[in-house]
């Protein structure tokens, strides 16, 4: 699924490693989650958001006629 | 070695251990099937494996009544489906004890016997699903 991790994470300035370092995860992972290629669970979205001091719905969050 | 904490990196590990349980029940069924073709029933029963093969079924069995009960959408009185499986049963049960006791060559003790372990094997999956029943049901109020 789409979403804006990426963007977030730069703006921290954190590399993919960091960031699954911080979270617990694999770089690979973050990729994925990047590319929208993998689906987080909750726990591991708010996860994210707490690293990269953001809100989920800034980056998670998927206009109604974009979600297909 | 290190505890894996990536989700995704757990939920491919079951998927592997997913594919290794198909392949090594396929591998059980070949030498089991083997064995049947090389000295019938007998020697199949004989195998250990055949008893790894019923109690891996049987555990299986077991777990998915679990899923089967959380898959039912309109709930059920569980009380009502656990009588009237026990009333189907009890007559099965009478059936079998007593069409097995004027078959000749067993005596009335076997048609006893044989209804007692038919009983005892299939009250316990009823009650199994009883409780899982009366536990989904509490489950549902709560929320």
């Amino acid at each position: 699924m789409k979403n804006q991790v990426k963007l977030a994470r730069v703006k921290v300035d954190l590399t993919q490693q960091q960031l699954a370092d911080i979270v617990g995860i694999t770089r690979q992972t973050v990729s994925l989650i990047e590319k929208g290629k993998y689906n987080p669970s909750l726990k591991l979205c708010l996860q994210i958001c707490y690293a990269v001091n953001a809100k989920l719905d800034e980056i998670f969050w998927i206009e109604k006629e974009d979600f297909e | 070695m290190k505890k894996i904490t990536d989700e995704r990196l757990i939920l491919r590990n079951l998927q592997n251990t997913r594919i290794a349980y198909v392949v090594q029940t396929i591998g059980i069924l070949c030498i089991l099937g083997y064995n049947f073709f090389q000295g019938g029933l007998e020697k199949m029963r004989e195998n250990p494996l055949w008893l790894v093969l019923i109690l891996t079924t049987v555990v299986y069995f077991y777990l998915s009544m679990s899923v089967s009960v959380e898959h039912e959408r309109k709930i059920k009185n569980p009380m009502r489906s656990f009588l009237a499986g026990l009333i189907v049963l009890i007559i099965a049960v009478v059936a079998v004890g007593y069409l097995v006791s004027i078959t000749p060559n067993f005596s009335s003790l076997n048609g006893l016997f044989l209804g007692a372990v038919l009983f005892i094997c299939s009250f316990i999956p009823l009650y199994y699903v009883y409780r899982l029943r009366v536990k989904h049901a509490k489950e549902l109020e709560e929320e």
